[in-house]
This record gives C-alpha cells, structure tokens and sequence, in this order.
C-alpha cells in the first residue's frame, strides 16, 4: 500500500536544494549562462549543496561560485527587485559571451510578485537568448526546478516547429544535471550505449552536449526518452502536446548486463529502427562485461570475509531503484530497506511502489518507503535487524555515523557526499556497473 | 512615568481613519498628551492635516535614497500642538512588497529611539484590512496593544471590521493586544447608531464613540488642517474632543468575537441594511 504523503514544516538532513538549485540544470547545457535572481544564501546554499558537498564535482565558467547573483536584500524586498535584476541582466550580457541565458527567480521575487516575465520578455523582443522561471523555493525542490527551468526553454527559447520528425534521433531526458554527483559518467555510458544500439542521441546536458544547438534540435527527434521514475516525465508530456512528440518513459536506469540488454531492446523496439546493431552491440557489450566479470567471480567465490549479504538504499527514486534491482537481482543481496529522500510527486508514489514490488528479481520484493526527513530515515535504518554477514548501506554523508554504529560496509551515492570525490565516474550501464562493483567490494576488503 | 498608550488603527479602506486618527489626536493635544503618530500606508496620507500638507518625506523614500544610517530627524517631523509625526510610506504601486516596508520602517523608528519616555500615545493609522503579516506589524507583541476599528453603517464596513477582529483575536492569544472599541464615522444610513451597537456587542466590545457627519470635516480637510485647527468652536471640534475623551478614559479592552459570516449577515437585515428596498436611497 502507498503511504499517504506526509506534509512536512520541517525536516532535519536534506537530501536535495531548492528549486533555485535549478541553476545548474543550466550550467550543464555548454554556452548557457544561468542568472540566479535571489538572495546570497540561496545561490551560495543551492550550489554548495549541488556541486560542492556532493563530490566536489565542481562546476564551469558560469556555475558555481562565478554565477551571475541578484543578491537580493531587504530594499528588493520592499520597493521590488526589478531594477536590480535588470543591472544584473545588463552586466551579465557584457561579461559573459552566452548563447542563452535562464533567468531563475526565486523566494523573494515570486513573494512580492516581481514582473519578471514582462522584464525578460523585453530583453526576447530585442532579440536576446534569455529565458525566465519560476523557481521559488516554497514551490518544491531542485528536482521541481530542474522540469520548470526545462518546460522554460522550450517555450521561450526552442519555440514552435512544425517540419519533419527524424527516425532514430531521440532526445534523452535522464539525469538532474548535477544532483547524482555521477550524472556525467552516467550520460556518456548510457550515450555510448544508445549509440552503440544504433540510435542518434540529441544530448542535452553534460559532458557530450554540444550546446544549445541540441535544444533547438529537441523538435525534429522522433521520440523523447525519458529514464528516470518520475523526473522529465513532465517535459516528455510538454513536448508531446507541443510538438506532437512521443515519448518512452523507462523507469529503471539500467546497470549491468542483464538489465542494459533489456533496456536497449526495449528502446529499439519503440524506435522501430533495425534490430542488426543493436544486437551485435549487445553482443559484444555482453562478451566483454562477462570477461570482468568471470575474473571477479573467483574473488566472490572464494573470499569470506565481511562479505555484504542485506542492504539499505536510501537515495533519490532513480538511483534507489538502480542499485537496489542491480544488488538483489544480479549480486544476490538481500534488501532489507530502501528509502526513497527526493520528495516524489503523490501521483508516481503507486507506481514506483509497484514496480519496487513487482520488478525487482525473481522471489524478491521491495516495499519501499518514501521518506525526506533525516531524522526519520535514520530512525527507519537504526530498526532494521541485520542477521548475516556484513550490512552495506548506501547513502548520503547523513548515513556515515550510523553506517559506523551498525557496524555496515558504506559509501556515498547521493547528495550530501561530502567524503567523495568524483571528476568522471559511472555506475550504470556495462562499464559503470563494474565501477559498482569495484567499490562494492573494495568496501569489502577494507578499502573506501 | 505611565507606559505609552500605543493605539493602531484599523478599518475598510476609505472609512476615515486618518481623519479620524488626526482629529483624535489634535482632540488629546487639546487634552495636554504628547502624541505620535506613525501613518503605516504607501499613500502617506495620515500626517496631511496636522502637517499641514504633504511635507512628509517617507521612511522608506529616505532609506531608499540615502541608506539606513540616517537620523531620526530625517524622518519625523513636528505638527499640530507639537505632534510627531511618521510617515511608513512604501514601494511604488503594483511592485515590491508595502507589508515587508511597514516591517522595515517600524524596525526604523525603534532602532532610531523614537518612541520616547514623554510619549502618552503613539498612534499607528494602518491602511484598509489586516491583509497580511506586515500590516499587522504593529499589533504584534510590543507595540500597539490597544486597537479601534473605524467602521460605518455601510455593510462592507461591518464586514472589513469583522475581519480585523479575526486578525486581532490571532495575536490576542499570543501578545497582549486587545480591542479597545468601534469608532463610528457616520454616513448617515438608516439606524446606524443601533446597528453599530448591536454590532459591536456582538464583537464582545462597546462603541466607544459615535462621530457624527459633518461637512466641516471636509472643509478642513481641503483647508489641509484638523477640525479642531480650523473651527475651534464648531460643534464637530467638540465631537472630537469628546472621543479624545473616550479614549483616554476607556479601561474596557477585550479579545474580540468575530461572528460568522451568517451571523453578520443576520445582523444586518435585523437592522434593515438589507431590505426596505422599495425605499428611496437619498442621504
């Protein structure tokens, strides 16, 4: 059964930004400059939460600590912070050379009701790339924002189309540029994948984006891909009624052999396209992920010492779901709790749940909880009885004392990471689920 | 010394609470009080007649242009009988935030000592309804602990007040203002007075004063001058004396009761606001 969705005044570890946090769903498409119309500590907040106690992923010339700021104070407050925003748009358009600008508003200016959009829409009359959203805080987290800052870009930069669709080109809606601090690996493996499976992928953020030329090419994809539970479905049905564009929404990200198979397969069926190449891929991808794997065998067959055999997930929906079905389906672990933090919307709770239930691996199921607030997480993993071998959580930085007090094998995968540092890492897919592993059991023989 | 009477003033938009609050005050002079009055709306309209116009340059002007390190005198100046007198101010129409600048200002004139010890009333004239936290700064815990609703026989007035008293009642139960009464600023309607009784009786208060109507009020008013001011002996500079009295002498201070919105309704066609259709409307 779902849980009714709590509401909450407080909640102590969060595990997420703000919707202001959205700048760097901006950061992350090459050329685009993001203007954070807020006040100081909601910039600095929003950014230390993302980029920098999260694996210290840093950020590019116009994130992080360089990023355009209102810095709005008391004055904004009172008489509007309109002019103020205005000298901001002004400067950033003579310092920074961009091929598009998003302006986030956040708390202060939505309270008082500043007319951003008219301000904005000034700058896109004279033929400025700017773009407006509405990223109050009070109106959910980075995850929210990250949908409202895309849906923005679509209306005010990509605008309207109506030429031909392309076979085999899709856009991929996947990760919060970001907010899993392995979101870059993470889009090239699933890139490389895709491609590999014949298809044409329109880049949309990270590493292999090309810049905002993809974002112009969102309306002539055949399809939108969207793999997540419930990020970027809300832009995969703005962009069907818009530009009458389908859409394929997977919910699992995949990791390993088996499941990336699986997912291929499923794609190139919705495409259409020839199945030849993506079964040699799948083929050779398989031949190669076996050859690593046959060599790991020996060590899982004959290594006994504090071996992990239950474990706790507590991570956002995508990356519980990831690791959890990789675990249990395709190591053998058992799941003794995993706890979804990212404040899922009510209306995907029944169907994570289910497919939590249902999904998993032959003989297993999961009843995952939904829970934001740390205090209770920590409540929910103190409960838990482990009876064999040695637990694993995975978890946040919130996770790391009680890890040490149940005496489990532990490392970061979500946001606050704070004892992790990733440049390029991936744990999904072929190559990333070895990474998975490595540190899996590198946690086991007593490394980090 | 006795504590200062800090009084905030509410009531329907347009009702009269400035002129009322500025008679009021001129009527407390006459009475020997020191008294301060703070106007806390963006149209800095509740100095006009004991200044003599609108000379007031605004807390929130003066912080916009000069910044926050600024003397009181800069934004308080003297009126009628010795008056000090506060103009809030705000933002310019349609932007920012005018609840947030009452806040600012208010914080402005403590941190700036403006509310001396030979101080016997402050007077906060508040614009309109309680509509939201910032324009109920001055109701909050340390500042006017005394409240009168401005109200008329007019319904939308009746039913502005009632909204005030639920905005009273919230912070009765955690800071100790209370309602000292309804002011009545007569518009001449059928059995006003009786309505206005029965009203505030059912609020859980009195009304504590009856003004009555009188186009000397409005002469004064172009004259940029309170009652008192211009016709010192008119029948109307009395009226007001006579409130300033009430006020001084009233010890009754209650949490309100608001009444539903039936409940305000039966009232009303109790009073006959709402029937009598047939008659003829002139006043």
């Amino acid at each position: 059964m779902t849980e009714k969705k709590k509401k909450y005044s407080v909640i102590s570890d969060v595990r997420y930004a703000c919707a202001v946090g959205a700048t760097n769903t901006v950061v992350a498409i090459k050329g685009a400059v993001p203007i954070a119309n807020c006040s100081p500590g909601c910039q600095l907040k929003t950014t230390a939460m993302l980029t920098f106690e999260n694996a210290f992923q840093g950020s590019v010339a116009a994130g992080g600590g360089n990023m355009p700021s209102a810095n709005a104070t008391e004055n904004d407050v009172v008489f509007g912070g309109i002019k103020t925003l205005d000298e901001l748009i002004k400067s950033t358009l003579k310092v920074y050379e961009g091929d598009l600008f998003v302006v986030l508003t956040g708390c202060v200016g939505e309270l008082i009701g500043d007319n951003v959009p008219d301000l904005v829409s000034r700058y896109q009359r004279a033929g400025f790339p700017l773009v407006y959203a509405n990223t109050a805080g009070f109106k959910g987290n980075n995850l929210y924002g990250h949908e409202v800052v895309v849906n923005a870009i679509i209306d005010q930069f990509v605008g309207d189309y109506d030429g031909e669709k392309k076979k085999g080109l899709i856009n991929l809606w996947f990760e919060t540029p970001y907010y899993n601090h392995n979101w870059r690996g993470d889009y090239q493996e699933l890139t490389r994948i895709l491609r590999g499976a014949g298809l044409e992928v329109n880049v949309l953020f990270g590493p292999e984006n090309p810049g905002v030329e993809a974002w112009k090419k969102i309306p002539q994809a055949q399809f939108n891909l969207v793999v997540s539970p419930w990020v970027g479905v809300k832009n995969a049905e703005h962009l069907q009624k818009k530009y009458n564009q389908p859409f394929l929404h997977i919910p699992e990200i995949p990791v390993g052999e088996e499941a990336t198979a699986k997912f291929i397969r499923q794609v190139v069926e919705f495409a259409g396209i020839d199945k030849e190449q993506s079964e040699a891929f799948i083929h050779k991808e398989a031949e190669i992920y076996y050859y690593y794997l046959e060599h790991f065998s020996e060590f899982f067959a004959e290594y006994w010492y504090g071996m992990p055999s239950e474990f706790v997930v507590t991570a956002d929906a995508a990356y519980a779901l990831a690791y959890s079905k990789f675990l249990a389906d395709q190591i053998g672990l058992i799941p003794k709790k995993v706890i979804i933090t990212d404040n899922t919307p009510d209306k995907f709770r029944p169907a994570i749940s289910e497919y939590f239930r249902d999904n998993i691996s032959e003989g297993v199921s999961i009843d995952v909880v939904f829970e934001e607030d740390g205090y209770k997480v920590e409540k929910l993993i103190e409960e838990v009885e482990f009876t064999a071998g040695k637990p694993l959580i995975l978890g946040s930085s919130w996770e790391l004392t009680l890890a040490d007090k149940k005496g489990a094998l532990f490392f970061e995968i979500t946001t606050p990471s704070s004892e992790t540092l990733v440049i390029n890492r991936s744990h999904i897919g072929y190559k990333g689920a070895l990474q998975f592993l490595e540190r899996v059991y590198s946690a086991s023989v007593g490394g980090k | 010394m006795a504590e200062i009477r800090q009084i905030a003033i509410y009531g329907k938009g347009g009702i009269g609470k400035s002129t009322t609050t500025q008679n009021l005050t001129a009527g407390l002079i006459e009475h020997g009080k020191k008294v301060m009055v703070v106007g806390c709306d963006p149209k800095a309209d509740s100095t006009r007649l004991l200044l003599g116009g609108l000379a007031q340059k605004t807390v929130l002007d003066t912080i916009r242009d000069e910044g926050e390190d600024i003397s009181l005198d800069r934004i308080m100046r003297t009126g009628f009988g010795g008056t000090r007198c506060v103009e809030s101010g705000g933002p310019e129409p349609g932007v920012g935030c005018a609840g947030r600048g009452i806040i600012t200002s208010i914080n402005m004139l403590e941190n700036l000592g403006a509310y001396t010890d030979d101080l016997d009333y402050v007077f906060y004239d508040v614009l309109g309804d309680v509509v939201c936290g910032g324009f109920a700064m001055p109701i909050r815990e340390g500042k006017a602990k005394e409240i009168y609703i401005v109200a008329s026989g007019e319904m939308m007035a009746l039913y502005a007040a009632n909204n005030i008293a639920k905005g009273i009642q919230r912070y009765a139960s955690t800071g100790g203002v209370r309602l000292g009464g309804i002011i009545c600023n007569s518009r001449n309607v059928d059995r006003e007075l009786d309505l206005l009784r029965a009203f505030a009786h059912e609020l859980g208060t009195k009304l504590l004063y009856f003004v009555p109507r009188n186009n000397i009020v409005q002469r004064a008013e172009i004259n940029k001058k309170t009652v008192i001011e211009y016709k010192p002996d008119s029948d109307q500079a009395n009226e007001y004396r006579n409130l300033a009295k009430a006020v001084i002498e009233n010890k009754d201070f209650v949490i309100p009761t608001p009444m539903t919105q039936e409940r305000l309704e039966e009232i009303l066609l109790e009073y006959g606001l709402l029937d009598n259709a047939d008659d003829d409307y002139r006043i």
